[in-house]
């Protein structure tokens, strides 16, 4: 085994940016590169991202597609008439699939700090905050992997799209501040926890009643009310109600822009609320 | 650098976890550029100090100051100035070499780093694997490239965290002369934990030993093991053996109880041994060992046990954490 040459002269000439916001947006993109690195270079996690939605619409969607056009259009309610429950499907299934995507994130936290990488980055002058918004964002990014998949494949389906450029950038934004609101959710309730189990326990939760609750399925039209009462603040039917008129309705309107702004309060709320929880609670082991 | 010529300071430095403590009131100073050694079994808070002193974990007692920044009121200003390198290896297996420096960049806020991340890539002999996941690398690239990164930013101060555990041999060796190689050419100060007494013999200008969270000791390793001039014989022998007896062969001059496990103090192994076997031919010896003047004989002359007693090669840290977390409840 060799040893060091002690005769290699260093330059020492590094130079650091001030401790200001450039320095910790420095910081917050070198956190945040890595999650995308990471997330795209383990192509399990993409088959399995892009796989989980697309099943829903195979299943599912193939399934209800087979009820008589009568009823369909019945069951659609306000659609209008020959709609198909596939292109009914389709915005709800890419609002749901963001819901999990927190998850991602809230593993990927505890994989760092298990493995003792979230010591490497806190040894650095890096504040907790940056850590959590850059996971929280490079978990949301994740979650837009599906979002050229399906559309595809609903066009595979036989599922006609339409909307114009506007509307498809506001539904877009709108999944992007889904997943966010989501992952930043999950990331802050397990701030402090070092247990692989945890995530998905909360996801398994959470998901399905605020899944069904949505209108990300079914016409909230169809739901005891106590339900409708849960799909009127749940954000996964904003952002399906958005999609769907942008997508299936091709009616884009100033209804779509609150159901944006409703996006946009829940993400920044939920960003604001784990930023301070992150700070205080994420923990190194 | 501090004006006083110390890189690190500390004062009744002290963590508990609910009732354990884990560092309890210790005092150091390790002037700038040298090679500081803390020694100690597992479990005696080397670990704990090194979070400590880099504001990974709240102190709950005591001041310290490192590369002249108050840990307390300063931490970011600290943690621009230190480098660390862990125990067990940490970095992002699913990176390249390159961007394992890369992010070391852009959390140490550095700009006009790649020069000297090129130096160090060829200093530590890693420039052609510069490309590769560094999943993919050695046992010893691997720590070599964390050392890389912890020089990354010119640190005044390395925190070393028993840098050659679970290490064969040869990365063992190799790993001392980087050591000091990196201290020499980098003019870093470097702390390091050690439970192997031969490492910090070899490498520290001064050692403090450590045991249950004090500082019992400190010196240079030629001062300390001055202190002892004795041998000592450690025994396991049979139930049937007691103190008065050990105590009555000629030349012990001291001997301490470990349950069926003895220390008697000598002056010369060699010369009282052969009274030993004779006193207890009829009991059994279940085994023998001498000590010679080192630092393990300060450690066995101020605890009355060995460094690595109870302790294995690899430390359980699961355990470790488990039980602080038991305590914390």
């Amino acid at each position: 085994m060799s040893t060091a040459a002690p005769t290699v002269s260093l330059p020492t000439d590094v130079v650091r940016s001030p401790a200001t916001r450039t320095g910790q947006l420095q910081q917050f993109w070198g956190l945040f590169a890595r999650e995308l690195i990471k997330t795209f270079r383990n192509p399990w996690v993409i088959v399995i991202t892009l796989v989980q939605p697309f099943m829903w619409l195979a299943f599912f969607g193939g399934m209800m597609s087979e009820l008589p056009t009568a009823e369909l259009d019945t069951f659609l309610l306000h659609a209008p008439p020959g709609t198909s429950y596939l292109s009914f499907l389709l915005p709800g299934v890419l609002a749901t699939g963001m819901m999990s995507i927190g998850m991602f994130g809230s593993m990927s936290t505890i994989q760092d700090k298990r493995f003792g990488f979230m010591k490497r980055i806190l040894i650095t002058p890096t504040s907790k905050a940056t850590v959590y918004l850059a996971k929280a964002l490079g978990a949301a990014m994740r979650g837009l992997v599906q979002i050229p998949v399906m559309i595809v494949a609903a066009l595979a389906f036989g599922v006609q799209l339409h909307g114009d450029p506007l509307g498809w950038l506001a539904w877009i934004v709108g999944l992007v501040l889904l997943g966010l609101g989501f992952a930043a959710f999950f990331l802050a309730i397990t701030a402090s926890s070092t247990d692989w189990q945890t995530p998905g326990v909360i996801s398994n939760f959470i998901t399905m009643p605020l899944m069904f609750a949505s209108g990300a399925m079914f016409p909230t039209a169809i739901y005891p009310s106590w339900m409708r009462a849960i799909a009127d603040v749940n954000p996964v039917g904003y952002s399906a109600a958005l999609s769907r008129d942008v997508m299936t309705f091709n009616q884009f309107t100033v209804t779509d822009l609150t159901y944006l702004g409703y996006l946009a309060i829940f993400a920044a709320a939920m960003v604001l609320i784990g930023t301070l929880v992150a700070s205080r609670y994420l923990r190194v082991e | 650098m501090s004006a006083d010529g110390l890189a690190i300071s500390v004062h009744g430095l002290t963590k508990t976890y609910g009732r354990l403590v884990a560092v309890d009131h210790i005092d150091m100073s390790i002037p700038t550029g040298s090679i500081f050694g803390l020694l100690g079994p597992n479990g005696a808070g080397k670990t704990t100090t090194i979070k400590l002193l880099t504001g990974i974990t709240d102190i709950t007692d005591g001041s310290a100051t490192v590369a002249g920044f108050d840990v307390r009121r300063e931490p970011m200003s600290v943690k621009q100035r230190v480098g660390w390198v862990a125990a067990e290896v940490i970095l992002d297996d699913d990176l390249s070499g390159w961007e394992n420096l890369w992010l070391q960049a852009q959390l140490q806020r550095l700009s006009d780093w790649k020069g000297r991340a090129d130096q160090l890539l060829k200093y530590f002999e890693l420039s052609d694997r510069r490309k590769d996941k560094v999943g993919t690398y050695s046992t010893g690239m691997r720590k070599k490239m964390e050392i890389a990164l912890a020089l990354l930013h010119e640190p005044e101060v390395i925190f070393m965290d028993e840098p050659t555990i679970g290490l064969d041999a040869n990365v063992r060796r190799m790993l001392w002369d980087l050591i000091t190689g990196v201290n020499r050419s980098f003019g870093v100060t470097v702390l390091l934990t050690s439970h192997y007494i031969e490492e910090a013999d070899a490498l520290c200008d001064r050692v403090a030993i450590i045991d249950q969270g004090r500082i019992v000791v400190t010196g240079s390793p030629s001062e300390l093991k001055s202190r002892v001039k004795e041998d000592f014989i450690e025994l396991e022998t049979s139930e049937s053996v007691t103190q008065e007896k050990l105590a009555a062969i000629p030349g012990v001059s001291e001997v301490r109880s470990q349950g069926r496990a003895w220390v008697l103090r000598v002056a010369s192994a060699e010369e009282v041994l052969p009274a030993v076997f004779h006193a207890l031919k009829t009991d059994g010896i279940r085994r023998i060992n001498v000590e010679k003047p080192s630092l393990e004989s300060v450690f066995i002359d101020i605890t009355g046990k060995r460094i690595d007693q109870g302790g294995s090669d690899v430390p359980d840290y699961r355990k470790f954490y488990a039980n602080l977390r038991r305590a914390q409840r």
